[in-house]
């Protein structure tokens, strides 16, 4: 009883949330992580070694860097296009698998295939295609991310209710407007998760890119202080990748809530 | 197969009497088969131009499948159907279908779902705003025009179907077991309305349902389906007065028919449960 009525009630927000005993655990949990790293450090590192506190002695100087900034700017912006260009490519390519049975044998294994293979491997032969530039980056990022949208895009396109589809038909709807009124709002939802996941993969192949083919990024950015011994101030970047991938998180769910107000909302029937 | 009327003196005559002479819906010897399967076979029926043919029978005997010919969702294995004098091979316009489960897109308000068929059929957008509202106004959703459909109950979802093939104003409105998904109550209140609102726009109408009670009340005629492959086994004019209200299922004569109705379709039962068991 008592563990439905906790289920039923609304999320506790603001300061109750964090004085709840969950949160505090949490937050325990990170303080000994921290302790027990810096405590590490010190006893067995050398001296470069990134440790917290040398990390927030340095940060006010990392941050106001513009080198950061400009660098953070590259890769994000590589990423952006990266993801807008394998979302087009990704949705076309997975509506023509989900709803052609002859593009779905045609393709279906070498999505399957590319999807599964690491992308590190096709990197070198990125560059040989595209030099040691922007180009071969942006080329990974969307190697990286377009697979992930083509296998989701193209289970939306394969769940779209028959039923719809019948109405459609039923309403002398043509082929075009059963593609774009239909099985395409119908696969958005797939798309988006698709989208998530692409998301990740897509920053983790610009910055592979810029550690392989020395592409000024925050990938570089990380490289060249860490072999400048420099290890706090490429910590700061690492710690600021991790965030622009929350942040990115964040970004599409809420955007989901706001696209798509019809979707998810289950639990309001009844 | 005539049934005396017990108090055929009382009998009003029909408000829209159902125009059978013209022929809006010719079914000619349908048969629909699945590889070895027979689904049904030399099924002839016509509809007339204000009529309801209600279509009843025993679950899987191919009522829908039926119904989906005459729309020209599938094609049969041999017969045809003709509308308005149109062999049907497609959907054609002029005809609505109102599906089973509603068959509401959930990213369309109950607005754009109304809309849709209209969009489809090529209408203005002035006309798109004048017309949508009014349907919307008939089946009794004003005020939820912006809503989506997982925020309406199931007998409102049905209601903005029924709006969607009414705004193309149909010559023929199919109804594939349009109150099956609904509650029991929802559903009694929806037959009304969709009687009250045929009495304003009569069409030629085909109900398929598997409620004995839902067809005898809709149907100007009743059309049981039985056998394997389904045939038409027979067919049963249902004289009750018009309009149709809920008096009429007080009347003895509906009672009568259902009864008959009942029997034709439980011997069947009956006797493939017969087999099932030796």
């Amino acid at each position: 009883m008592s563990a439905q009525d906790a289920s039923l009630s609304p999320p506790r927000s603001g300061l109750r949330a964090w004085l709840s005993p969950e949160a505090t655990a949490r937050i325990a949990a990170g303080i000994a992580i921290v302790a027990i790293w810096e405590l590490a450090v010190r006893l067995w590192a050398p001296a470069f070694v990134a440790r917290p506190s040398r990390i927030v002695a340095v940060f006010p100087a990392v941050v106001t860097d513009p080198g950061l900034w400009l660098a953070a700017g590259q890769t994000l912006g590589a990423v952006v296009q990266g993801l807008a260009f394998a979302v087009v490519l990704g949705t076309t390519i997975g509506l023509a698998i989900g709803r052609v049975p002859a593009v779905e044998r045609f393709l279906q294994l070498y999505v399957s295939g590319l999807f599964a293979m690491p992308m590190v491997a096709i990197l070198p032969l990125l560059t040989l295609f595209f030099g040691y530039t922007g180009d071969a980056r942006l080329a990974t990022v969307v190697f990286a991310a377009v697979f992930a949208i083509i296998i989701n895009v193209s289970d939306g396109a394969r769940a779209v209710p028959p039923e719809y589809i019948e109405v459609s038909r039923s309403f002398r709807g043509s082929g075009w407007s059963r593609l774009f009124d239909v099985v395409l709002p119908s696969s958005v939802p797939y798309l988006i998760a698709g989208l998530k996941l692409a998301a990740g993969r897509a920053l983790i192949g610009a910055v592979v890119a810029e550690f392989y083919a020395a592409i000024p990024g925050l990938g570089y950015y990380i490289l060249y202080n860490t072999r400048t011994f420099k290890h706090s101030e490429a910590f700061v970047a690492v710690a600021m990748l991790a965030i622009v991938g929350v942040l990115f998180e964040l970004l599409l769910s809420r955007g989901t809530r706001w696209l798509l107000p019809w979707y998810r909302r289950d639990e309001a029937r009844d | 197969m005539n049934i005396p009327h017990p108090i055929a003196a009382e009998r009003k005559e029909p408000s829209a009497s159902p125009a059978r002479a013209n022929a809006r819906i010719r079914v000619q010897g349908l048969a629909k088969r699945y590889g070895a399967l027979e689904v049904f076979r030399n099924v002839n029926v016509d509809v007339g131009d204000r009529e309801i043919v209600a279509i009843v029978g025993p679950s899987g005997c191919g009522k829908t499948t039926l119904l989906r010919c005459i729309d020209g969702l599938i094609a049969p294995s041999s017969g045809k159907v003709e509308i308005s004098g149109v062999e049907v091979t497609a959907p054609l316009p002029g005809v609505a279908m109102v599906f089973q489960q509603f068959g509401l897109f959930p990213w369309k308000t109950v607005f754009n779902n109304v809309a849709y068929g209209l969009r489809l059929a090529g209408a203005s957008k002035a006309e798109i705003r004048e017309r949508v509202p009014r349907f919307i106004k008939l089946v009794g959703l004003a005020g939820f025009e912006d809503a989506y459909p997982y925020q309406l109950s199931g007998g409102m979802q049905q209601r903005c179907g029924l709006a969607r093939a009414l705004a193309i104003e149909p010559s023929v409105l199919l109804m594939d077991e349009p109150f099956a998904a609904v509650d029991a109550q929802t559903r009694e209140i929806l037959q009304f309305e969709l009687l009250r609102i045929w009495e304003v726009r009569p069409t030629s109408m085909v109900f398929v349902t598997h409620s004995i009670e839902e067809a005898v009340l809709m149907g100007h005629r009743v059309v049981v389906l039985k056998g394997r492959p389904a045939g038409v086994f027979e067919i049963i004019e249902v004289d009750l007065p018009h309009p149709r209200t809920r008096e009429t299922l007080m009347h003895p004569h509906f009672a009568q028919l259902r009864e008959h109705v009942w029997t034709t379709l439980m011997d069947e039962a009956r006797a493939a449960e017969l087999q099932l068991q030796r």
